[in-house]
């Protein structure tokens, strides 16, 4: 191998590295966090996500230690939750960390509040909650909770 | 020589247009705010215009923004709170002004809300035909109070 052909492979690969980080990966080594991010397919890019994630960070750090617990992947595309929802859903890949659906259709602090709901859920599911509970009203009241805690406007 | 000159202000030139296309730039002040519209009706023209007035009048909370600021993002209100939370509400597309929470109507109604554990400030978006003077004022206050609330959280001031 070429040394010139060593280093377009390393440029290549610098750049694939970077890329990944930025778009596809939540990063944070001194809270031991690590979130997969799935590629977005409708044009709201995954940074939306890391800004929700960062925002929980310094403004609810439990809240956002619970996301870390419970959350390994966050998919930003459409799902049962349509455009500007999210979803949680109850199969046997949830057990562990667990898989989360986040639109981020409506900016950052729908994003923010649809991440506590769905992170929510993953709770309930981690702690057993029978399938049949009323499972909603409980994380509507987290969404509403991190909301009112977070948007300051007068 | 003078084919580096010319690759060194192409250069500059191109780096100029990136800081500022999507942005608020003041390279005096070392001011950079990213402004984030939507994508096919948004314009950033009119927050351009709104933070040049807070400059002009206000160098105090110029300097605030600049400093405790780094985005500010156009979107369609402030939620400062979740009307699903009260089952009644849940699944209505519209809600009547007595069965909501009366602040998340007045956020809602807010030119703008700050984000705390943010650098990020929200602004409502603009209506049809926006860029009115009455709205680059409206924004300008709201940007200096918002700005205020950011470094209110970020110095461990009163929260």
């Amino acid at each position: 191998m070429t040394q010139r052909r060593l280093v377009v492979m390393g440029v290549v690969g610098a750049v694939v590295a970077v890329v990944a980080l930025r778009y596809f990966v939540w990063l944070d080594l001194g809270g031991r966090c690590v979130i997969g991010l799935r590629p977005s397919l409708v044009g709201y890019d995954n940074t939306t996500i890391k800004r929700a994630l960062a925002t929980l960070q310094r403004g609810s750090p439990e809240d956002y230690r619970k996301v870390c617990a419970h959350v390994a992947w966050i998919n930003p595309n459409p799902s049962c939750g349509g455009f500007g929802g999210g979803c949680f859903w109850h199969s046997e890949g949830n057990r562990g960390r667990a898989s989360v659906d986040i639109s981020t259709e409506h900016g950052l602090i729908w994003t923010i509040a649809i991440l506590v709901h769905e992170t929510s859920h993953a709770v309930q599911y981690h702690e057993g909650r029978p399938p049949k509970f009323d499972l909603e009203h409980e994380c509507y009241g987290e969404d509403d909770r991190i909301l009112r805690a977070l948007v300051q406007f007068e | 020589m003078k084919r580096y000159a010319i690759i060194a202000v192409i250069a500059l030139v191109l780096l100029w247009g990136w800081l500022r296309a999507f942005a608020w730039f003041d390279p005096v002040r070392f001011c950079r705010i990213h402004i984030d519209v939507e994508l096919l009706e948004g314009d950033r023209a009119p927050i351009r215009e709104a933070i040049a007035l807070v400059r002009r009048e206000d160098p105090l909370a110029y300097q605030a923004l600049c400093r405790w600021v780094d985005r500010i993002q156009e979107e369609r209100q402030c939620d400062a709170g979740d009307p699903q939370a009260d089952p009644r509400l849940r699944g209505q597309p519209v809600f009547t002004p007595g069965a909501v929470d009366a602040a998340l109507l007045r956020a809602r109604e807010a030119p703008g809300c700050y984000v705390r554990g943010s650098r990020i400030i929200v602004l409502r978006r603009a209506p049809e035909g926006g860029g009115s003077p009455a709205l680059v004022r409206e924004r300008a206050d709201a940007l200096k109070r918002l700005a205020g609330y950011s470094q209110a959280f970020w110095s461990g001031g009163p929260r």
